[in-house]
């Protein structure tokens, strides 16, 4: 392995990382100085309860009729996280635990879960090209950080193997790119995953204090028989 | 400007049917907004009682009477002026006597 | 919190008094910041316009302005959409766009640098203001139903909500919010009902029971002190169609309860809810929370209507500023405990029609009352069958959010109302219940122009119908 690979598997990464911890840091102090009111109500159900009901909503494509009558476009959703979970597990293991992948089975598990990622990637950029709404309103920002994304799930598939001997340019792309979005992800849509606990929490928390969140069990929206007698 | 079309005749009516020029009015033009937007085939003595008392209130007060006047000048109760008047004394009965949309969420 | 070029407007260094100072902080005025104040050249809508957003913005509104994703998966959420798929403007996501994109521009951080990277905009003058009016005005209901389908969590209903109130506080409104809002100030209602014409109406309602009961006993109490009950109502009622007024003085009679109007403070409606007008929203919730404390009532009880029951309940305690002290509920629940606990007896083969239920988005997604309804329908009605979706995935009547003051946008309301005409449609019912005032009229219209076999009735009416007038209660 070139020293240069090593320094940019280590140190890059590092100095990376802090970057990003240091502007969430940032972004974190930011969205405190905006200050909420208090509610002064009686509570009819309990915002705790809500909270935590709002923010296990992605693991329930069940509770939002968006998500269940689309499994498929949630389906994606699951592969393309779990693509993004694994590239990332990736580049913590291959500095410091690199005889995890040399276990074949895990590489291909792993190659396998990041190519899937990729195949989404692909398709949700299709979509975000040729769907009206999406085209209106996407932004650069949007359109950028989903190839980057998928670029980097392809390098990530191909870098995995771990094998510098074979060919340095898969790890370099693999980790030169993570490098990057480290640094880009705190400016741009990509950082949505440090705000879904924060817009998840207040919405549920307020809504949970009215009683509106969790929906009384078995009582679902779409349930009820079409004529029912007292 | 929307506008009714009914019997032959021409009525500028805005997007909820009410007369956008209310002094235009007239009894046929009142017979006629009956007729497009109440569904009633004929006004009896008993719905001008009411169209009349609303359009003289309006005429020298510039303001839609309240539903308790309209029962207390015509002697109808309440359930009347709903009976004559299906979409009631504010959308039905001021709409047929010319009146402008009254304000609020209504 | 936000930097913006000087244009014509700018700052100007003033020796303010400490008392100017304390006040223009307490009340969050823009105009005044660090001891400077900052002028506008008159008409300069947009650069007050910028100030109040960043000024006014909370943290929850902050993160539902940054977590956006853009999946567009709120798109069908929208009955708007729906009826015009072809049109990307009539989506949530696009909606919430129209103000986002100044955030990122004025507020955010990227926005600021390289606004075009993440489409971020600004509003240079009146007619940029005009068209935002006319967007989160004219083509929302403000219903919430895409919120609750964002992944993200993402409360476009409440951005709407915000937009308005800035343009609000610049007076670029539509007519009949404008006038609406005016009326409520000064009056103290939103239908500029004078205390004669109330009180008179109050008595007739008051006659009119007595004659059907056949008894003097019944009584329509205003601001009679100590009782349980202040039962505040929506000035519709006294204006248009005071029948519900009635209903309430025969049931509240049969079952015994001690309850008064207020002289003050009986409007539960508020139009600060619609116009985004906190202020107008904490003046008049606060009306209906002081005449409680001032009649020394134990219970605050709202008649039937959405935006009223959310305004007063949930909303108006934050933005009066006042600590809730008494149980505040709507009539329904009233209604349901009644029948629970035997209060008042019922006959349901009374309301013997096919009866279906909508879900107010006030109520079921704002708030907190969907099966209680329900369990009162089912015990007053002989046939009561639901609409699909329901409950909080229910439609928007689509006059809701104040559109039904706004004769303008009752065109593309009308339109986009073939969602709702087409739900109505399947249940088969001949009567649909709400527990909302505009409900009605936006479903009756609803049913006007889509020809449905219809009518449009509330619980209140519905349990009137089926009450068993016991022998002595009009002895």
């Amino acid at each position: 392995m070139s020293e240069f690979l090593k320094i940019l598997e280590n140190e890059v990464q590092i100095a990376a990382l802090v970057f990003l911890a240091l502007v969430y840091a940032g972004r974190l102090v930011w969205l405190f100085r905006f200050k909420n009111r208090k509610d002064r109500t009686f509570a009819a159900g309990s915002g705790g309860a809500g909270a935590g009901y709002s923010l296990m909503n992605i693991a329930m494509p069940g509770a939002m009729e968006s998500t269940r009558k689309r499994p498929g476009f949630y389906a994606q959703f699951v592969i393309f996280h779990a693509g993004v979970a694994a590239a990332i597990a990736g580049t913590f293991i291959i500095p410091y635990a690199p005889g995890v992948f040399e276990v074949k089975g895990i590489v291909l598990l792993f190659q396998a879960v990041i190519a899937a990622a990729f195949v989404v990637g692909l398709l949700r950029l299709v979509r975000r090209l040729t769907d009206p709404v999406l085209r209106e309103v996407s932004s650069p920002d949007d359109y950028f950080s989903l190839v980057l994304l998928i670029v980097w799930f392809a390098a990530g598939a191909l870098a995995v193997p771990n094998r510098p001997e074979k060919g340095e340019w898969p790890l370099i792309l693999y980790f030169g790119l993570t490098a990057f979005f480290l640094a880009y992800v705190p400016f741009s849509k990509i950082c949505h995953y440090l705000y879904y606990p924060f817009t998840r929490f207040y919405l549920g928390r307020s809504l949970g204090h009215r009683g509106a969140l969790p929906p009384s069990p078995g009582k679902r929206a779409t349930a009820g028989t079409a004529k029912e007698r007292a | 400007m929307p506008h009714i079309e009914i019997e032959g005749l021409r009525i500028e009516v805005n997007e909820e049917g009410f007369l956008v020029h209310p002094d235009e009015w007239t009894e046929e033009t009142a017979r006629l907004l009956a007729k497009a937007e109440e569904n009633l085939d004929e006004l009896t003595a008993e719905h001008w009682a009411v169209v009349n008392f609303i359009r003289g209130y309006y005429l020298e007060k510039n303001l839609a009477p309240m539903v308790r006047k309209m029962c207390q000048a015509t002697g109808f109760p309440l359930m009347k002026i709903y009976d004559l008047f299906p979409s009631g004394p504010a959308k039905g009965a001021c709409k047929v006597a010319g009146l402008p949309k009254p304000d609020g969420c209504v | 919190m936000k930097r913006r070029k000087a244009g014509p407007s700018g700052v100007v260094e003033a020796p303010l008094d400490v008392r100017t100072q304390a006040l223009a902080k307490e009340e969050e005025r823009p105009s005044v910041k660090d001891g400077r104040l900052r002028t506008y050249e008159p008409g300069d809508n947009a650069a007050r316009f910028l100030d109040l957003l960043g000024r006014r913005v909370s943290r929850s509104l902050a993160v539902s302005l940054t977590a956006c994703v853009h999946c567009g998966l709120c798109a069908e959420s929208c009955h708007y959409f729906l009826a015009r798929p072809d049109d990307p403007t009539m989506t949530p996501v696009w909606k919430a766009d129209q103000i986002r994109k100044i955030f990122k521009r004025h507020v955010d951080w990227t926005g600021r640098i390289a606004p075009w990277w993440v489409k971020a905009g600004t509003v240079r003058n009146d007619e940029d203001l005009n068209r935002l009016k006319n967007i989160v005005f004219g083509t929302c209901s403000a219903c919430r139903r895409c919120t609750y389908n964002c992944p993200m969590g993402v409360d476009t209903g409440l951005l709407v909500r915000f937009t308005r109130g800035l343009l609000t506080e610049l007076g670029i409104v539509p007519e009949g919010v404008f006038n609406v809002s005016r009326d409520q100030w000064e009056t103290g209602n939103q239908m500029a009902v004078t205390e004669q014409d109330y009180l008179e109406t109050l008595e007739w309602m008051r006659d009119e029971v007595r004659t059907e009961l056949g008894t003097n006993a019944v009584d329509i109490p205003v601001d009679k002190k100590g009782c349980d009950v202040l039962y505040t109502i929506n000035p519709r009622e006294i204006k248009f169609d005071p029948r519900s007024i009635a209903h309430a003085a025969k049931i509240f009679h049969v079952a015994g309860e001690s309850w008064t109007l207020p002289k003050w403070g009986w409007d539960q409606t508020n139009f600060g809810l619609f116009s985004g007008d906190d202020k107008l929203g904490a003046y008049v919730a606060r009306n209906v929370y002081e005449a409680a404390e001032r009649l020394r009532v134990k219970r605050i009880v709202i008649s039937e209507c959405g935006h009223g029951y959310r305004s007063t309940r949930w909303e108006g305690y934050t933005w009066a500023g006042y600590d809730q002290k008494l149980p505040t509920e709507s009539v329904v629940v009233t209604l349901k405990r009644y029948l629970e606990t035997g209060r008042i007896a019922v006959e349901p083969s009374r309301n013997a029609v096919a009866v279906t239920f909508h879900d107010s988005c006030n109520i079921a997604r704002s708030g907190d009352l969907v099966e209680e309804p329900r369990d009162v329908l089912r015990r007053v009605c002989a046939d009561f069958r639901e609409m699909f979706p329901n409950r909080r995935e229910n439609f928007c009547c689509t006059g809701g959010g104040g559109l039904l003051s706004m004769a303008e946008y009752r065109p593309l309301r009308l339109e986009v109302a073939k969602i709702k005409a087409d739900q109505l449609r399947a249940t088969g019912a001949m009567l649909v219940c709400t527990m909302c005032h505009n409900c009605i009229d936006g479903l009756a219209d609803v049913i006007k122009h889509y020809r449905l076999p219809m009518r449009v009735v509330q619980v209140m009416e519905l349990v009137s119908n089926a009450l068993v007038v016991p022998a002595e209660s009009v002895k």
